[in-house]
């Protein structure tokens, strides 16, 4: 009888029959709010995208005129060349950014592991630091480092005997260098995923493994990165799915441009709704990226069950 | 793993540590200097690593222009709200589900769909929260922004305060309310104190991300509530180019977040593993 909580959620007759109805259902009372703020904010907005998705969507001075037009949206999608064309190079923009995160990120969280302890809580506050800042500040103090003229990334060239490069301007290495910052920011993320996910490894495997007489790099192969299995996959989901979403560093420094060189699908799709007002169009590619966001997510999170 | 010994080896890989955490904080420092160099200081080859001559006149130009200081306000009033709501609303969440089992597995239930609202496509909520905020008179406004930026991280709140909520042993609540207190009491007096130092936490990472949101700024404000990073944005694609009032802009908007980071350090590690600051 002295556990209160418990035989409130329980199911103790005498207990409920005492008191008020809304303290005996008090365990929704605490979930409510939250699903009332994502029911509003969230779901009923997706919702609604679904529905705009199969209609031509007309907003004009605050009237909203929802025509429904079956699957047009879509058949649109699958020929227009400048959809397929984000497509590709956010899939290239996320293969690329997420693979150099993790080897950036892992190197940093191993070398992080092997230092004495007052080092590492130094070292790992100032790693932490590109992480925190706002992507559009950092977007327009990296846009004046890559200036093509006085910019010190081109003067850190010349230094090795290296032509200037015209970055951001020329639209062979515009997304490298976008990617480039990118790196610089998520790999600490990732560095503060592996390196937590290092200090809590189990010490039984290495002794077990350092009294067979295995050399340092068998125990890293078939010790470390078998154990680290777990915090990968969730490394994996998260950069990948923040990465597919891409846009606000494209939106801050190059719209996109040159031409269509830095455009993803996120930007791309505000491009058709707050550009030319496309909302049907646009909600119908939103909904679509939604489902392979959603596949992919899935993808990782069963591998992160049977981990 | 390693002894506290200094053998060449140990110290090898301080010294390239150090290496590492100077190359990336390099281009931080840099841009700070910018804001502070004079126009013919900052395009000069070679650069000046340390500004021969310090000047204020960009931080005075943008400070001094007007809709600075009120974009400045813009974004204190969001993140306020913004983190009043999600963490208020998050932690009740997160106290019920580590005190309470729901009927139908809705525990798990409930926490994975948190999970996947963090995961939507931004454009799937954005373009109809904007037809209905456009509706009912919430677009750029603070309020508006500020419900939107809770939405946003209410995920992590509630992930965040349920680990701090679960650290918390259950026999002490149940000491307290052998004691007679109702749960409320026992509420007040021993789990707040206790998750203190995580609510601390929590609000700051949530400040920290709404100060730093793009996008849903970009698209449900216009001029009323528009944030600071709008301002920034704008100072780049405007295509006279100043670099100097740029940097000095983006320096206004990366000091809070630098002076936050180093207070919350410690439970920093803990609210980034949910991934609601990077931003990216």
């Amino acid at each position: 009888m002295l556990n209160v909580l418990r035989r409130r959620s329980g199911g103790d007759v005498r207990a409920i029959a005492k008191t008020p109805w809304w303290e005996t259902h008090l365990r929704f009372f605490f979930i409510a709010p939250s699903m009332v703020l994502l029911a509003v904010m969230a779901v009923f907005p997706a919702i609604m995208s679904w529905r705009m998705a199969f209609s031509r969507v007309n907003f004009k001075l605050g009237e909203l005129e929802i025509e429904p037009i079956g699957f047009a949206n879509f058949t649109k999608a699958f020929s227009d060349n400048l959809i397929i064309g984000s497509t590709v190079r956010t899939a290239v923009w996320v293969l690329v950014v997420v693979s150099a995160e993790i080897v950036v990120g892992l190197f940093i969280a191993f070398l992080m592991s092997k230092l004495h302890s007052r080092a590492r809580m130094l070292f790992t506050a100032a790693l932490i630091i590109p992480l925190v800042l706002p992507p559009v500040s950092v977007g327009a103090g990296w846009l004046v480092m890559m200036d093509v003229n006085f910019g010190v990334l081109n003067y850190l060239l010349s230094l090795v005997g290296i032509e200037p490069l015209l970055w951001l301007a020329d639209d062979r290495t515009a997304l490298a260098s976008i990617m480039l910052i990118d790196i610089w920011q998520a790999s600490m993320f990732v560095f503060i995923l592996m390196y937590a996910g290092i200090l809590s490894l189990p010490q039984d495997p290495y002794e077990a493994a350092a009294i067979d007489g295995a050399s340092p790099w068998q125990i890293f192969r078939d010790v470390t990165i078998p154990l680290l299995r777990p915090t990968f996959v969730v490394v994996l989901l998260l950069r990948t799915l923040d990465a597919a979403r891409i846009a606000d560093r494209m939106l801050a420094m190059t719209r996109g441009g040159p031409g269509s060189s830095t455009e993803t699908v996120t930007l791309s799709i505000y491009k058709y709704a707050f550009i030319h007002f496309n909302f049907g169009y646009a909600s119908a590619l939103s909904v679509m990226f939604q489902v392979v966001l959603i596949i992919l997510a899935t993808f990782y999170i069963r591998r992160i069950l049977r981990t | 793993m390693v002894g506290e010994r200094s053998t060449p080896l140990v110290l090898s890989r301080h010294v390239l540590m150090l290496g590492v955490v100077l190359i990336v904080l390099a281009p931080v420092y840099w841009m700070l200097m910018i804001g502070l160099k004079t126009e013919s200081e900052f395009s000069q080859i070679p650069p000046t690593i340390w500004p021969q001559e310090f000047t204020l006149e960009w931080f005075e130009a943008v400070l001094g222009k007007r809709g600075f200081g009120e974009q400045i306000m813009n974004s204190v009033i969001i993140a306020a709200i913004a983190t009043s709501i999600a963490i208020t609303v998050g932690s009740l969440a997160a106290y019920g589900l580590s005190r309470f089992q729901l009927p139908w597995g809705l525990n798990y239930h409930i926490l994975f769909f948190i999970l996947t609202v963090r995961m939507f496509p931004q454009t799937v909520t954005v373009v109809p929260l904007f037809i209905f905020f456009t509706q009912i008179g919430l677009i750029d406004t603070h309020l508006g922004m500020g419900l939107v930026h809770s939405m946003l991280e209410l995920p992590l709140a509630v992930w965040m305060m349920l680990g701090f909520f679960r650290d918390i042993p259950r026999d002490l609540e149940e000491a307290a309310m052998v004691d007679g207190d109702h749960w409320l009491g026992a509420f007040r007096k021993v789990i707040v104190p206790l998750v203190r130092p995580g609510l601390a936490a929590t609000s700051i990472l949530i400040l920290i991300a709404s100060w730093n949101e793009f996008l849903f700024s970009l698209i449900l404000t216009r001029t009323e509530a528009q944030t600071l990073p709008i301002a920034v944005a704008n100072q780049v694609t405007q295509f006279d180019i100043l670099y100097g009032r740029m940097m000095a802009a983006s320096a206004i908007s990366i000091i809070p977040v630098l002076i936050f980071t180093l207070l919350v350090q410690r439970n920093l590690i803990r609210g980034l593993t949910l991934g609601g600051v990077s931003g990216a």
